[in-house]
């Protein structure tokens, strides 16, 4: 009897020493895991969204792997509905080797847009939520969770039609110019047409006129529209349908009235 | 009075071997927790109370690690064995707070789940456990058998 029990003693204090030896080194090696951050980019991709790459360089010096890397963005409104969401996953970082990764997150800017028209003439907050896990040693779990908020900025913030400058043009039509004006507080340059429908009191498309737009992100922009108006159909009031189509999203008609 | 004085002093020299046992071990155990800490050291500023609980686990059970040993040769060493299985079982559950962890610095918050850990620590808390309750058994058998003689 003396000796199975001396066994299983042996193989306690065996299995405790071990247990002890590698939490604490697995604890220690933490220490060792460098992460460093690259310059992000945003770039156009060929289906017209808008990819935000963020290099991530990972140097594990520790003394084991790390297993099961992860990073998770996710945009919500302020509402907290989400926006997006990129994952980026590697399943091993080898111990003295150094990585970099790239997350990447696509921004569909034309859906966002679409549903979402306050974030085209209002700047928002937005709130990220980024989640790191990873295994350390491959086999103990750990995830740091980070809540930060983040600017969108309106790519046609303060959006305002002048007053219209009537001229007489020939003896049918008046010549009728719009100024525009807005900021561009995105992070992207806009460079796009705006079509201007001019409607008059009893819902009559008197004219359309267009115009290029180039307005670099964080910038002001002034410019107009010019139109030839039937003078027979040309009421005090009305109102003018405003769209306006780049690479990145098509948005109309904004209605703004006029007189 | 030649007996009493021979068995007065083996009884105290076999006092004095559990007792420099009983030192040489919680020594040994201390100076396997000291190198232990050196590594962990860093980690006490970011883990609010890591040093007092790592402390009071060792100092609780070189004690009844100590005191097991001077009650060496008879039943209460084997209570006090089964006592140190219980107390590491039941301190690790508690002061793991289930296996994870938790911390929030600032914005970030971290989360460590360290149960896979708990329950292998757990499993050989049983053993020793089951151990020590087996010695017992032995014990008391042997004496049994010995008294029967």
């Amino acid at each position: 009897m003396n000796i199975p029990i001396r066994m299983i003693g042996i193989a306690t204090t065996f299995f405790w020493i071990f247990l002890i030896i590698f939490a604490v080194s697995a604890l220690y090696s933490v220490k060792d895991v460098r992460f460093d951050f690259g310059e992000p980019q945003i770039n156009p991709t060929s289906d017209n969204e808008l990819l935000f790459s963020l290099p991530i360089i990972i140097e594990n010096t520790g003394y084991y792997n790390i297993g099961f890397f992860n990073v998770t963005t996710e945009i919500w409104d302020e509402e907290g509905s989400p926006i997006m969401r990129g994952t980026t996953f590697t399943p091993v970082i080898k111990k003295y080797d150094r990585i970099t990764i790239t997350h990447n997150m696509t921004i569909e800017v034309d859906d966002l847009l679409q549903n979402y028209q306050d974030y085209l003439f209002n700047d928002v907050e937005l709130r990220i939520n980024a989640i790191v896990g990873m295994s350390v040693a491959e086999v103990i779990p750990v995830q740091a969770v980070a809540n930060l908020s983040a600017f969108w900025g309106a790519p046609l913030y303060d959006f305002r039609l002048g007053g219209i400058d009537l001229t007489v043009y020939n003896s049918t039509h008046l010549r009728a110019v719009v100024p525009i004006g807005f900021e561009n507080h995105a992070f992207f340059d806009l460079v796009g047409n705006m079509q201007l429908r001019m409607y008059n009191s009893t819902d009559s498309l008197l004219s359309e006129g267009e115009t290029l737009i180039e307005a670099w992100h964080g910038s002001p922009y002034s410019g107009s529209v010019e139109l030839y108006v039937s003078a027979a159909g040309a009421t005090a009031n009305g109102r003018f349908e405003m769209y306006f189509a780049n690479p990145f999203f098509t948005i109309g008609p904004v209605v703004v009235p006029y007189g | 009075m030649a007996d009493t004085d021979g068995g007065f002093t083996k009884n105290l020299r076999k006092f004095t071997f559990r007792a420099l046992k009983a030192t040489i071990k919680g020594a040994l155990f201390y100076a396997f927790y000291f190198v232990l800490w050196m590594f962990l050291a860093p980690f006490s500023e970011l883990i609010p109370g890591l040093q007092q609980m790592v402390e009071t686990f060792v100092i609780v059970y070189i004690i009844l690690m100590v005191i097991g040993e001077l009650a060496s040769d008879t039943i209460f060493q084997y209570f006090f064995n089964a006592a140190k299985a219980l107390f590491v079982i039941s301190y690790f559950v508690l002061s793991l707070n289930g296996g994870i962890f938790g911390m929030t610095f600032e914005n970030v918050s971290l989360t460590i789940d360290i149960r896979l850990f708990l329950v292998v620590a757990m499993l050989l808390g049983l053993l020793g456990f089951a151990k020590s309750v087996i010695q017992a058994v032995n014990y008391m058998n042997t004496r049994a058998e010995y008294k029967s003689l």
